[in-house]
């Protein structure tokens, strides 16, 4: 089988799931959506929620990024700042359940910061609610946002620098000529890319809402069908939501995909460096950034502390997280394996629509091959559900669905993070390998190498984005093969906030592992800098 | 691709024959069975008699037994199913799940007046607010009352949670067409509004509200299990609704006979002495020996709708809550 024809069996594959999935609630009871719900105040309520959440969630995101990226930029002698990166990704692939944990502990009715405030507040701090989905969603996506925009500002030509210093620009000048044109572009391309992320958000939703005046789609999909059965009223709020996130998703990948892992390798010796009062702002903000990234995390140990010293864990036999803990892994090393096999395939057509130059075709390969990025996950899940319910015993193969579905979900991510770096090679190596006429195994020992740092680094992210699910093994999972977010979830909800805490430290230390050994595996992340902390530099600052 | 083609072959020639091995299945909610519920003893008591494997099989709550039926048809597991309540009999009846139990029921209790043919109740009890009486003096004696003060409420959402659901019908009997403007009441102060009980009533114990909603037998299991007695059910002069918990047979069991022989046991004098304090509501016989707290328990008049009345109005009183509530 060719690698051109596995592609398209990759792609019919993906999108029979869907398919199937569509069908197998439609197919139900021969039923289909109930558009007069457009009409119901409640739809109309929950849709505003959701473009709301989503729209704030994304502002904020970036507009806390850009200072913290600008740090980065401007203070190349920070301390710690590859563990700072390093700590950026961990906090976007973080299984949401720990960010919750983490939140309620610190925010929560009784949590650690609460008290403080409530004194600055009129009514008392409720975290259930607008407040409590904005706070984890801007700390899940503000540190990609940091990310991207660092690189980006990293991409901003020397010859720029050094044009402004000779014209003498103010700082203003600048930042208005410099700075802003060289990142306008990826910041609405991360507005947009995080405004999909949130407006599809579902856990953190469901944990954080506090009830039917904060719905999102996603949760009101998985109400619909779960709590009621009401097929056509899942269908019509899955329509709604795949045609608004999916025309949104479109006009992202028009503007292009974040690479927010690639390496940079421009050198900076004429970047300006801040100085003085600035420089002092800078130090400010990369330190506020440190604070509020580590707090939701740190605020987990005291409730462990706690349920250690007042018998909270009493009850609680360590082994009890082994089995959840390898199944968690097992699970994510499956979905990822299996999700980066099928992105190298799915991406195979793309790539030839890219070398024959058809950018509409390629557009829309592209949009089908990501699809799932934007398909309601809940319609997917439950769709093939109620397929296969009546067919095959879940109660036992139940868990092979959560690996299935799980890899579908991770392909769109494995997909960004490895296009770029293919489309990279065809434009470099393509026709130097039609000439040669390389082809199967020959041609793979060029690309590999030029892929393996790509290949590295997004299996890491996907194993760690595959490891946090909740939202697939809510559907399918069962007792037996308990994940650690699922157990998570279990204690989280019924307030075990000691051995919640404990299994998110788990889970959080098993990720980190994985994401610091593949950053090991690539090293060379940080050259230009040191490249750039040889020479003294006079310039004036920036802010 | 090759390894998919695989999975998905061997999933298909697998399940043919995973026949489930247990004589009886059972479909029920996780409470029912975790380790400090009654399913653990009734199961080992019914195997001791019937000399059988019993199996359940764990649904989250008891909406979802429901829709789980609902999916599988004829092709289900189950032989039983254990844990829906009376507001939900009359849907499962419409969908043709179940079968006649074609038993007598003499023994139930005259305070139910059960007259089902389908669907035989295993325990029962009342909705109702729990306050903790060491913060609470004078609580509030009924259900206008509680929706006109400015005391914090949990309560869990009607679409997921069987006592959601009650609170729903509780209000809809007391305010009828001015239900929506109760609920909006309501919700300015709730503090929030949680998918189970369980979420529910362990923020409550945290001490972050002062109402709960939940039954009015919760008193017993903190004096019984706890030694605690601060925590008590406030008497709403309305009435109360009722939550009936009732069993049964799958319209495509394979094993009626033993299924009937289950349901017999289920009102036994034994099993009917297991259930009330493990799950904690009322036996559904009487004479069955208690802890004396049940009867210092609030006893209430029992208000609210039957079965058909609520399968045929339930989709819209559920929408009218959740337009309310959501503003």
């Amino acid at each position: 089988m060719s690698l051109k024809t596995a592609g398209w069996l990759s792609l019919a594959f993906i999108l029979l799931i869907t398919t199937v999935s569509f069908q197998g609630l439609i197919g139900f009871r021969n039923e289909g959506p109930d558009w007069a719900l457009l009409q119901d105040d409640y739809f109309q309520q929950i849709l505003q929620f959701s473009l709301k959440q989503a729209l704030l969630s994304a502002l904020l995101s970036v507009a806390f990024a850009w200072p913290v990226a600008r740090a980065l930029y401007y203070l190349p002698d920070l301390s710690g700042r590859r563990l700072f990166l390093g700590l950026c990704l961990l906090c976007f692939v973080m299984p949401t359940l720990i960010v919750i944990t983490g939140l309620v502990a610190l925010l929560g009715h009784s949590g650690f910061l609460s008290p403080l405030i409530s004194l600055f507040t009129s009514k008392p701090w409720n975290l259930y609610g607008l407040s409590g989905i904005l706070l984890a969603h801007v700390f899940l996506n503000m540190p990609f946002a940091v990310r991207v925009i660092y690189l980006q500002l990293q991409a901003i030509p020397d010859s720029s620098w050094k044009l402004a210093t000779q014209l003498k620009l103010s700082p203003s000048q600048r930042l208005g000529i410099i700075e802003w044109p060289g990142i306008r572009g990826v910041m609405l391309m991360l507005s947009g890319f995080i405004f999909v992320l949130c407006f599809n958000s579902f856990a953190i939703v469901l944990a954080l809402g506090g009830g039917p005046q904060s719905t999102t789609l996603e949760v009101a999909i998985y109400q619909a069908l779960k709590y009621d059965f009401n097929i056509p009223e899942a269908l019509t709020l899955a329509w709604t939501q795949l045609v608004i996130a999916g025309s949104l998703f479109l006009m992202v990948s028009r503007l292009g995909s974040p690479g927010w892992l690639s390496p940079d390798t421009a050198s900076h010796s004429s970047t300006p460096t801040a100085q003085g009062k600035s420089r002092f702002v800078l130090q400010a903000i990369y330190g506020i950034a440190w604070l509020l990234m580590l707090l939701p995390i740190l605020a987990l140990l005291p409730g462990l502390l706690q349920g250690g010293l007042h018998g909270g864990l009493q009850n609680f036999n360590p082994a009890d997280l082994l089995s959840p803990t390898m199944v968690t892994l097992a699970l994510g090393l499956i979905a990822a394996c299996g999700g980066m096999l099928l992105a190298y395939l799915l991406l195979q057509p793309v790539r030839a629509a890219a070398i024959r130059n058809q950018p509409r075709r390629r557009l829309l390969l592209e949009w089908l091959a990501t699809h799932n990025l934007v398909a309601p996950a809940m319609v997917v899940s439950v769709g093939l559900f109620v397929f296969l319910l009546p067919n095959i015993d879940l109660d036992r193969w139940g868990i092979l669905f959560v690996a299935l579905l799980n890899t579908a979900m991770v392909v769109p991510f494995a997909i960004q993070k490895l296009k770029p770096r293919l489309l990279q090679f065809d434009q470099q190596y393509n026709a130097l390998c039609r000439s040669l006429k390389l082809n199967g195994l020959a041609r793979w020992r060029i690309e590999w190498p030029f892929l393996r740092p790509a290949l590295a680094s997004s299996f890491a992210l996907v194993l760690v984005l595959a490891m946090g699910d909740v939202a697939i093994f809510s559907i399918f999972g069962n007792p037996q093969w308990n994940t650690l977010p699922w157990l998570i979830y279990g204690y989280a909800g019924s307030y075990r906030i000691a051995e919640a805490s404990l299994a998110s430290i788990l889970l959080l230390i098993l990720c980190g592992l994985i994401l610091w050994g593949v950053e090991k595996l690539q090293g060379a992340d940080d050259k230009p800098n040191k490249i750039r902390r040889k020479k003294t530099d006079t310039e004036t600052p920036h802010a | 691709m090759k390894k998919y083609l695989i999975t998905l072959l061997s999933f298909i020639s697998l399940s043919a024959n995973a026949a489930n091995a247990a004589d009886l299945t059972v479909y029920t909610y996780d409470s029912f069975v975790s380790e400090w519920g009654p399913g653990p003893q009734l199961e080992k008591a019914f195997e001791a008699q019937c000399q059988c494997d019993l199996e359940f099989i764990v649904a989250e709550d008891g909406v979802s037994i429901l829709n789980r039926l609902r999916i599988e048809q004829d092709r289900t597991k189950a032989d039983i199913i254990l844990g829906i309540d009376d507001a939900l009999i009359e849907i499962a009846r419409r969908e043709q799940l179940v079968q006649p139990h074609g038993m007598e029921l003499s023994q139930i209790t005259s305070d139910l007046q059960w007259q089902d043919h389908d669907f035989v109740p295993f325990d029962y009890g009342y909705f109702a607010f729990i306050y903790n009486s060491e913060k609470i003096t004078t609580p509030v004696s009924s259900l206008k009352e509680l929706v006109d003060s400015k005391a914090t409420v949990i309560y869990q959402d009607p679409r997921t949670s069987t006592p959601g659901q009650g609170l729903m019908l509780w209000v809809k009997a007391v305010y009828g067409d001015q239900s929506t403007e109760a609920w909006q009441q309501l919700s300015s102060h709730t503090l929030t509004v949680t998918k189970g009980w369980w979420e529910a009533y362990s923020l409550f114990l945290q001490g972050d509200a002062d109402y709960v909603l939940s039954y009015n037998t919760s008193p017993a299991y903190h004096v019984v299990a706890e030694k605690k007695s601060q925590y008590k059910a406030a008497l709403f002069s309305e009435g109360h609704v009722a939550q009936i918990e009732v069993a049964a047979i799958t319209r495509s069991s394979k094993q009626p006979e033993r299924a009937r022989e289950f349901l017999t046991f289920l009102v036994s004098a034994e099993a009917q002495a297991i259930i009330p304090t493990s799950n904690w509501m009322l036996p559904v016989v009487d004479d069955v020996v208690l802890p004396p707290v049940f009867d210092q328990l609030i006893s209430p008049q029992r208000i609210g709708f039957s079965p058909i009345e609520i399968a045929d109005q339930r989709a819209g009183w559920i929408r009218e809550w959740r337009s309310a509530a959501s503003r």
